[in-house]
């Protein structure tokens, strides 16, 4: 599957999204500004997550960096005063760091091996937090975590939301350029094939370690973001949903596109909150639980590919609608 | 990619954002109708819990409705309360996304509600900022009101902490169990009560803990704590935290979890371990479905109590809580839980300090909530009033201790209060099978 | 100093959490043994286990050791319409497909469950709960040695099923061979609807199995114990039952042992190293295949 999206097209439509999502706190609205920062945030997180499955690996634990991100931001700023701003990209770093040390527990593993290896990791920093750490983290009870921009600020609710969305555009434009870049052509070859990869002189473990690395960092860095959005960290952030749900807003979207995170998480929040505002409960999640197993079983490839499936379907009129099967992983 | 799909993709990311902006737009607000937001977890793992509370803060809008509404003497008369669910989801980002929406978009005058410690630090942090008076009816950690990195001064605590917990149940250990353990078995009167202590390993276990050793400590009770065993939150099997425990030789197990672990942990106590001796439970676990898990193995065990589904104390509460649970139990099918019973005063007393304040002005409610003297009501309270403590904006509740006994009629165990003196409606009995732990 | 009776009662109750464990393993390697595919929502058929048995027994007033089969029975069928409109149709197309197709069926169960019997914690009590056996410092509870002896029974059943008639061993031949096993003439699809659906089964017994020990239960509470099986066959090697009965009693007895040693807050940390340790050494499980 071609990764990146190039060209003008790109350029333009991603124009319009940020055109979008610049104007809409014009609106003055301060719930759809809050949801939009946790979008936001997802994107970020979700679009980490698409990195690591780029790299040709899966990870079913991702909260421990998200988790490990807001920790150590928060800590940071705490302890030395430094401005969340700052702690931000630290925060990132320390969770590349772990990532990078769990990458190499994990280098021979694959598939479900792998998935239940990171799943495993975000319960053992989960128990750790709250036992051997807990004289730093505050264990159960958590930490409280400075906010972004002080509530005292006139405005802050737009400049948070603002800088949000810059580091989030970044974040994308970074993978965008990781993925052109040599290391992006190597991520792919060791995906498709990695024996015929390591014949070509590409060494998959270092690549896939770079991988772990950078997908941590980011979700490390949408961690703090939350955490320091919130005001509040408890251990409830390494829990399983939220390991989840960057697996549910890639794949819905489009695994392994630039846009399919950004897409599904943006879809999803949306269909979530609209029903709620139905006053709809359990309902709710009946109704996206079904969305979600028809766009796998007709949509296979998530919402990105609904053209190119429309388009299909049109030029093959009278034939055997069928699902067209691609194999991926 | 080319450009169709782009366009539809855009396509659909527009759609979205319009409806997005369309849901959003909220009620206009009629003149004359206080609007009262309440948070709870509607759906997610504690939606039993958070239904409960959606459906007992009805009953006491109705209920005020019915006799007319609240008097505000800005409107000139009496007006209606209009409740707003607000679904936390379980989640600290469903609690702030419902609460952002409570508060801006609903223009609620007031937010009751709020379960799960973690949950309600993420949407305590807006409260503080659009300065909403807010009575948290479900979260048991003191931290809720006792932070102080925000301006917790709209936030009123009115549920029972994990330190309140604590100390009621080491009390009645010390006061009676203790006592009733020495006279039964010609122990001498200054042996102390050996204590063993189970607890969920959360910011709730870890809260009792500490209050029973604290209390202990500062009271000087003649209790020692020979065994503490923790356990992972919604475990199932306890056989060997029981078997360690029971190695421990203890005379009594003051457990802190909730009804999906209290009923397996005494099950399997009672009936695998053969641990047997008397259990103490938290009071959170005060209803229908915890006495029927239990079933013969409750017998004889103990639960704290400040609201239970099966007994009053007699006096003046009796009525009250009759007023609450018969249309409860008509309009859902079952009697209300405890979480339901501080929620449905809770929006009692917003509906109090809106009536005191003469206003919905949010500042002359807080100043009401602040100075609110307010006869009990459904549940037992020191000195018989609901009032917030100027430091910390916490209720003081009275808890009682319920000893649970067999009811052939039932087919389950039933409540009878045996502490305090003043409330009590049986003696506390030390049954033929309890064995007494030595060491 | 820690005394034998003692250590006896933790293996006891070991044994025991390994019951419920191993037949969720058994039925999950069964389903990736043919179609190799993991259904995370295999827990869910716990759930609906747990919730049929006792709707069963409400309505029925029969033995719930009887209604094991009835509860199995049903849930076949299920399991059965799940595979055939759900897992078939996104067969081949990735293994994150499956776990995002899980996902929308843990939506979908958990929240039906919500609607027809509530979210509130439930339970049965089941007639032999007072009855137990002494034996030294343990009494065994009857109810837990008829577990053991259904569980056993069951794994036999499914062995002699497997070994024995021709449907089992098409069974085995696909998940051998699929290929092979198409090209003798095996209408693999159909085994790979029968043994989604006998996985579904035991998955249901483990339910009813649940419910008779005097568990609570209520919508949500499969999806704890369907990771923990997932570790169990990920520890004994995918697709290996053997190695689902080895890994479920030894998942359940490393649990118990540090519950007892360090802790209960560490049970599921130290299972997950136990299990990244074996994974290092040998990083296809105990009994698992060198490559697929």
């Amino acid at each position: 599957m071609k990764a990146p999206d190039s060209g003008r097209l790109f350029r333009y439509s991603t124009l319009l999204c940020l055109a979008l999502a610049v104007i809409a706190p014009a609106s003055g609205d301060i719930y759809l500004l809050n949801l939009l920062v946790l979008m936001l945030i997802f994107i970020i997180f979700a679009s980490s997550w698409n990195l690591l499955a780029l790299s040709g690996q899966g990870s079913l634990g991702h909260a421990a960096f998200f988790g490990i991100g807001a920790y150590a931001s928060t800590l940071i700023a705490v302890k030395t005063g430094l401005s969340p701003f700052i702690a931000l990209p630290l925060g990132g770093v320390v969770a590349a760091g772990v990532g990078l040390l769990i990458g190499l527990t994990c280098v021979r593993l694959k598939e479900w091996f792998l998935a239940m290896v990171t799943f495993g990791f975000a319960i053992i920093t989960q128990t750790l937090v709250v036992s051997v750490l807990a004289p730093v983290t505050g264990g159960w009870s958590g930490l409280a975590s400075p906010r972004l921009l002080s509530a005292a600020i006139p405005g802050n609710s737009f400049i948070e939301y603002y800088s949000i969305l810059g580091i989030a555009a970044l974040s994308i434009l970074a993978i965008r350029a990781l993925m052109g870049s040599k290391i992006g052509l190597a991520f792919a070859a060791i995906r498709e094939n990695e024996t015929e990869a390591r014949a070509s002189g590409v060494d998959p473990v270092r690549y896939r370690l770079l991988g772990f690395a950078a997908s941590a960092f980011l979700a490390g860095v949408a961690g703090a973001l939350e955490i320091h959005h919130f005001g509040y960290v408890t251990p409830d952030i390494f829990g399983i949903d939220i390991s989840f749900l960057p697996v549910i807003y890639t794949i819905f979207g489009g695994l392994g596109t630039l846009a399919g995170p950004v897409i599904g998480t943006v879809i999803l929040t949306i269909v979530s909150e609209g029903l709620m505002n139905f006053g709809l409960t359990f309902e709710r999640f009946i109704i996206i639980g079904l969305i979600l197993i028809l766009v796998v079983i007709f949509l296979p490839r998530g919402l990105v590919s609904l053209p190119e499936e429309i388009r299909k379907r049109w030029k093959r009129h009278g034939d055997n609608p069928v699902v067209s099967q691609t194999k991926k992983e | 990619m080319n450009y169709k799909q782009y366009t539809i993709i855009l396509g659909i990311v527009l759609m979205g954002v319009i409806l997005a902006a369309g849901c959003t737009q909220g009620a206009t607000q009629p003149a004359g109708e206080i609007k009262i937001g309440v948070v709870a977890s509607l759906t997610g793992p504690v939606s039993n819990l958070g239904n409960g509370m959606w459906d007992s803060a009805v009953i006491a809008a109705n209920e005020v409705n019915a006799a007319g509404g609240v008097y505000v003497k800005e409107y000139g008369g009496k007006v209606n309360i209009t409740l707003i669910p607000g679904d936390d989801q379980s989640t600290p980002a469903g609690g702030q996304t419902a609460v952002t929406k409570l508060i801006t978009e609903d223009k609620v005058d007031a937010l009751v509600g709020g379960y799960s410690s973690a949950v309600t630090y993420a949407h305590e942090q807006i409260v503080a900022q659009y300065k909403v008076p807010y009575v948290v009816t479900g979260a048991s950690s003191p931290t809720i009101t006792h932070r102080t990195d925000i301006d917790t001064s709209y936030i009123f605590h009115h549920c029972p902490t994990t330190d309140t917990y604590g100390k009621y149940t080491t009390e009645f250990i010390d006061q009676v169990i203790r006592p009733a353990i020495n006279a039964k078995f010609n122990f001498d009167a200054g042996r102390p009560l050996r204590l063993g202590i189970i607890y969920q390993d959360s910011q709730f276990g870890q809260g009792v803990y500490s209050a029973v050793n604290n209390t202990i400590h500062a009271e000087n009770l003649n209790i020692q704590i020979v065994g503490a065993q923790s356990f992972k939150m919604a475990e199932s099997d306890f056989h060997t935290t029981l078997t360690a425990i029971k190695a421990a030789k203890p005379d009594a197990v003051y457990v802190a979890a909730f009804t999906n672990e209290m009923v397996p942990m005494v099950t399997q106590a009672r009936r695998d371990v053969g641990l047997n001796t008397f259990f103490l439970a938290v009071e959170n676990n005060d209803a229908p479905a915890y006495y029927k898990g239990l079933g013969g193995y409750g017998n004889y065990s103990v639960i704290e109590s400040r609201f239970s589904p099966y007994t009053v104390p007699t006096g003046t509460i009796a009525d009250a809580v009759a007023a609450f649970k018969t249309p409860y139990t008509a309009r859902f099918g079952s009697p209300p839980d405890m979480m339901g019973a501080s929620t449905y005063e809770g929006v009692r007393i917003v509906a109090q300090a809106i009536s005191d304040a003469g206003t919905v002005d949010k500042a002359s409610v807080q100043q009401a909530l602040v100075n609110l003297r307010m006869p009990q009501m459904i549940e037992a309270m020191q000195n018989g009033v609901i009032t917030f403590s100027s430091n910390y904006h916490e209720s003081q509740f009275k808890l009682y201790m319920e000893q649970l006994v067999w009811n052939p009629t039932a087919g389950e165990t039933r409540p009878q209060i045996v502490w305090p003196e003043n409330l009590k409606a049986a003696d506390f009995v030390v049954p033929d099978w309890y064995t007494p732990g030595s060491g | 100093m820690v005394d034998v009776g003692i250590l006896l009662q933790i293996v006891f109750w070991g044994l025991y959490a390994g019951c419920i464990y191993l037949l969720l393993a058994t039925g999950l390697n069964l389903i990736f043994g043919v179609m190799k595919i993991v259904n995370f929502a295999h827990g869910e058929f716990l759930m609906l286990g747990a919730y049929v048995t006792a709707a069963i027994f409400a309505l029925s007033g029969l033995n719930p050791y009887a209604i094991i089969l009835l509860t199995m029975l049903v849930l076949v069928s299920i399991g059965g319409f799940v595979e055939r409109l759900c897992f078939r149709p996104i067969l081949g197309t990735g293994k994150l497909n499956e776990i995002f197709l899980s996902i929308g069926l843990i939506y979908v169960f958990e929240n039906v469950a919500a609607v027809i019997w509530s979210d509130r914690w439930q339970s049965i009590q089941s007639p032999y709960s007072g009855i137990s056996i002494p034996i030294g410092p343990v009494s065994l509870p009857l109810d837990y040695v008829i577990i053991m002896v259904v569980t056993t029974a069951i794994l036999t059943g499914l062995y002699l099923f497997l070994e024995r008639t021709q449907v089992g061993m098409a069974i085995r031949a696909t998940s051998q061979n699929r290929r092979g096993a198409m090209l003798v003439g095996i209408d693999v699809e159909r085994m790979d609807m029968l043994s989604f659906g006998i996985g579904s089964a035991l998955a249901a017994a483990a339910g009813t199995l649940w419910v008779v020990s005097g568990q609570v239960f209520n919508p949500y509470m499969g999806s704890i114990p369907a990771i923990k099986a997932f570790a169990i066959i990920i520890l004994g090697g995918l697709g290996s039952i053997p190695g689902a009965i080895i890994g479920g009693l030894l998942y359940g007895l490393a649990e118990n042992a540090t519950a007892f040693l360090v802790g209960g807050p560490w049970k599921d940390a130290v299972s997950f190293i136990v299990l990244i340790v074996v994974l290092i050494i040998r990083p296809r499980g105990l009994f698992g295949e060198a490559e697929e």
